[in-house]
């Protein structure tokens, strides 16, 4: 924890204002992506959030057991067929009753993408006055490895494993964030570990931009477990899944979309591929389909990639 | 809705001539919920269109979350619950179905919250129709069910059902059902209380302490892991405090009555039972038609009376037990099916306190499902056929009331094998 | 009690007559219960709603076999056999058609009463729907209520310029509607 400094915030470590509310040894794998993102959300929004969570790999250190807690903040343990439904029913109540709140609602893509995208995207088409995190570890890491909408093609999950007459999984990833952007919410960004004061702007700016309504934030946070990595590596996943553009950054406010880190050469997808084991097996042909969807998506990125400068929260009608 | 003919009889109320579902909106209403999250479904869609008119015209002044579905509509007013709001929700039958996992979840945490269920069938075959199978199919959520017979009824659970929900020594979740089609869109007077005796008879929940609230850095949590004893404190917690709702239930009726002037009896309305022979068990809105049925066979010297089920969860046993014991035969009526039994749901559950009953003899009607209409010359061969049983005739243990063809000699034999085949 | 059972198709206002009867009822200290029996709502899908009025609460929640009036909105229907079906001895039929030719009959049919609810609907508040028409014409038929309560009960559905033309219309009914006792 720092003190706050005058001037402009510059180092990462200026936005940690808070303490972290979580037991020093907690229960995640080591080199966790989750628990990284976990520990710096409430030091930068305030260990006066509600957070919720569901069943997912956040579940243990989240959602406690019996009468005993990992961490001091307020949360909720809820389903994952209804995650954002429940942070509407905190927030609205809160609205309803003049208690100041910043309700962040904590998901895996198993819930954001798959499970529980029918009431998220419920949830944004009302602009409920809330933060939805989603952590992308891209599969169902905490019931053992299966495949959700936003693995990506080829990997190898434990219902995409290999065979004879499979190569992972052979369809490609959902587009989440784009997919959240396009509700036209106040804000929606992407995000990942290896640039945290990147992280840590989008955090505040939702923030904001929750009292305005829907905020989204798609988070990159991979799984040396389920992935098979090195449990250092995850930083080093994060960096080459930026600097391929397989996971690019970018925010969008009411729907309007702009990079907030532009790479100037990217790297073929393989100097990121190469690190994980869920795609050792990919030869060239199958490594160009994955090249192929990631410049295509990239590539509508920048169509949509119309607003120039720093982004300005535009002032709410009801104002 | 404007004021309508003052009822002089009554003080604190207006006459008003409204649906089931306006009757249902109107107590949502005078209970002044802070949130209110809902999605349209038939025939229950009229209460969320009365409440969204109610709020778009500033009567109602609450957080409407119009959702893009009931599951949703469940876990936002649960969480609502939690954090501290007085909430309300309606739905029916696949409205009902599809919230299943968090109406489990509202009870699992002990959320106060009040809906009202609009009874109708369920998936499997598609009806839009009346018949209870949506409440049978939720009934083990753990929630208390309450069941209305007419519109005034309706309304008048709703009240009571907050007084139930959030009363500190209960703090579980109420739904009131009523029949689909039958209240739903039954037009009749109500008397509609007046906004203050709504408040006065609510505001005895605003002086009990205070139930646990989520809020904004209060370091506590809900939706832990409940891991062996603590999981077994909190359901032994949850049991217990379904059985302490039979007896407030009695109580908020009476506390009802000495504000509004009107009483049911409680967990259950006992209807010429005191020196009835034979007794028909029933529940919503079958229990009119079988009254008017009941005074006709009085004037014609059968001794029978009714039983109504006004709460259905927890299961009124031990009154039940008390008003039936010695009678000589019981009929009981089910707008449901119990798969894997035979009979209805609430007779296989009466029958449980058979050995109570000191020797009463039991059969199961099937009536009213799929809109079927539970007639009066129904409930006349309902009543009948009871009398036989009382004396001692052969009768079926079951009877499909408007499907004769279930009574055939052949109707248990493998469909291959009756008369025509399938 | 008298137990009414009311004919027409989606669109004409079934519905909202046999609700505005029983708030009639209700407004002269009887009791009224009204219930429509459909399945999906739609325009033009025949639609049955049926009525009990009486001086003491009406209890019974089912549909009605035997009616005592039958209130035909839709003149299609003016000779279904669906339409009589279980009328009482000492009946009463209200018929809703342009056609005033007593050309319909019945065993049990005592009194029938004609209005060209449409034209005076299509007249007062430019559109043919017959609902409040067809209220003060069962008034006057039935001999149940007077046309005050029912011009009452409006208020509860309609309000403004509206409220006054379904008023006339009521009115209307009541004067116009052509009796024939058999």
């Amino acid at each position: 924890m720092t003190e706050k400094k005058k001037g402009k915030l510059t180092k990462v470590l200026d936005y940690l204002k808070h303490e972290d509310p979580f037991s020093k040894g907690v229960a995640f794998c080591p080199g966790c992506g989750l628990e990284l993102l976990l520990r710096f959300i409430p030091q930068v929004l305030g260990n006066d959030i509600v957070i919720t969570g569901t069943p997912s790999c956040s579940a243990p250190v989240l959602l406690g057991q019996n009468n005993q807690s990992w961490h001091t903040l307020s949360y909720f343990g809820t389903l994952m067929t209804g995650a954002a439904a429940n942070a509407t029913g905190l927030a609205r109540y809160y609205r309803k009753a003049g208690i100041k709140n910043t309700v962040v609602c904590f998901n895996g893509d198993g819930t954001a993408a798959d499970i529980g995208f029918g009431n998220l995207s419920g949830a944004a088409e009302r602009n409920e006055p809330f933060i939805y995190i989603c952590y992308d570890n891209e599969g169902y890491m905490n019931t053992g490895i299966q495949k959700s909408g936003t693995t990506p093609y080829g990997a190898t999950t434990t219902t995409t494993p290999l065979g004879s007459a499979s190569k992972g999984k052979n369809l490609r990833r959902m587009n989440l964030g784009l997919k959240m952007a396009m509700h036209k919410i106040p804000y929606a960004a992407t995000a990942t570990l290896s640039d945290l004061e990147d992280l840590a702007k989008k955090l505040l700016k939702a923030k904001e931009a929750k009292e305005r309504g829907f905020a989204f934030l798609h988070i990159f946070a991979p799984c040396t477990t389920g992935w098979g990595y090195a449990p250092e590596n995850t930083i080093e996943v994060c960096r080459r899944a930026v600097k391929t553009n397989y996971f690019p950054l970018w925010e969008a406010v009411n729907g309007k979309i702009r990079m907030t880190k532009t790479v100037k050469k990217p790297q073929p997808v393989s100097t990121y591929t190469e690190l994980i084991k869920k795609f050792a097996h990919l030869n060239e042909a199958d490594l160009q389909i994955l090249q192929d969807d990631i410049d295509y998506e990239y590539c509508m990125l920048g169509g949509l990639s119309v607003l120039e400068g720093e982004c300005q929260l535009p002032v709410s009608s009801e104002d | 809705m404007k004021p309508k003919t003052q009822d002089k009889t009554k003080p604190g109320s207006q006459i008003e001539v409204i649906t089931g579902n306006a009757a249902a909106a109107i107590g949502a209403k005078l209970a002044r919920p802070d949130v209110v999250a809902a999605y349209p479904i038939t025939p229950q869609t009229e209460i969320i269109e009365q409440i969204s008119k109610f709020h778009a015209d500033g009567e109602m002044d609450c957080e409407l979350i119009t959702v893009e579905g009931e599951n949703s509509a469940m876990n936002a007013v649960t969480a609502a619950c939690l954090a501290g709001g007085r909430v309300f929700t309606a739905s029916s039958s696949w409205g009902l179905v599809f919230m299943y996992d968090a109406i489990l979840a509202t009870a699992g945490a002990r959320a106060p919250v009040v809906m009202v269920n609009v009874n109708r069938e369920t998936p499997g075959i598609i009806a839009v129709s009346c018949g209870q199978q949506d409440m049978i199919s939720t009934r083990d959520a753990g929630w208390i069910f309450l069941i209305a017979e007419d519109c005034q009824e309706i309304l008048d659970l709703v009240l009571q059902a907050y007084r139930l929900a959030e009363d500190y020594d209960i703090q579980v979740p109420v739904m009131v059902h009523y029949d689909g089609f039958y209240l739903s869109y039954l037009s009749e007077g109500v008397n509609v209380p007046f906004q203050e005796d709504a408040d006065r008879f609510l505001s005895v929940l605003n002086d009990q302490p205070q139930r646990t609230k989520l809020v904004p850095g209060g370091k506590l949590g809900c939706g832990t892991h409940g891991i062996l004893g603590g999981y077994l404190e909190l359901r032994y917690k949850h049991v217990s405090a379904m059985e302490r709702s039979k007896a407030k239930f009695e109580e908020i009726d009476k506390e009802f009555q000495e504000i509004f002037g009107r009483s049911y009896g409680g967990q259950i309305e006992e209807y010429r039972m005191d020196d009835a022979d034979v007794v028909l068990v029933g529940s919503g809105s079958m229990c009119g038609t079988i009254k008017a049925v009941i005074d006709e066979k009085r004037d014609a010297g059968v001794k029978v009376g009714l039983l109504k089920i006004r709460m259905y969860r927890p299961f009124p046993g031990e009154v039940m037990v008390a008003a039936l014991k010695g009678k000589k035969a019981i009929g009981v009526v089910d707008r449901s099916l119990c798969f894997g039994f035979k009979g209805g749901p609430i007779y296989t559950e009466l029958k449980a306190f058979e050995t109570q009953l000191g020797g009463s003899k039991m059969m199961s009607f099937i009536d009213g499902i799929a809109n079927t209409d539970i007639t009066k010359a129904n409930v006349e061969q309902m009543i009948d056929l009871t009398c036989d049983l009382a004396e001692g005739k052969d009768v079926r243990e079951v009877t499909w009331v408007s499907y004769p063809e279930a009574q055939e000699p052949d109707s248990e034999k493998p469909d291959s094998e009756k008369r025509g085949g399938l | 009690m008298s137990e009414v059972r009311f004919h027409g198709r989606g669109g004409q206002g079934v519905v909202t007559t046999s609700k505005i009867l029983a708030n009639a009822f209700a407004r002269t200290g009887q009791f009224g219960a009204s219930f429509p029996m459909l399945g999906f709502e739609r325009r033009g899908a025949p639609v049955t709603a049926f009525g009990r009025f009486s001086d003491k609460p009406v209890r019974e929640k089912t549909q009605i076999y035997n009616p005592d009036i039958i209130v035909v909105l839709d003149p299609s229907q003016r000779s279904s056999d669906a339409v009589f079906q279980g009328l009482l001895p000492g009946g009463m039929m209200l018929l809703n058609d342009s056609d005033n030719t007593m050309n319909v009959s019945h065993e049990n049919l005592k009194r029938l009463g004609i209005i060209d609810a449409n034209k005076i609907a299509l007249e007062e508040i430019g559109l043919s729907i017959p609902n409040t028409v067809i209220v003060g014409a069962f008034a006057r038929m039935s001999g149940l209520l007077e046309i005050e309560p029912c011009c009452d009960a409006l208020q509860d559905y309609f309000s403004g310029k509206k409220l006054s033309a379904n008023i006339v219309c009521a009115k209307r009914g009541f004067e116009e509607v052509e009796l024939f006792d058999l």
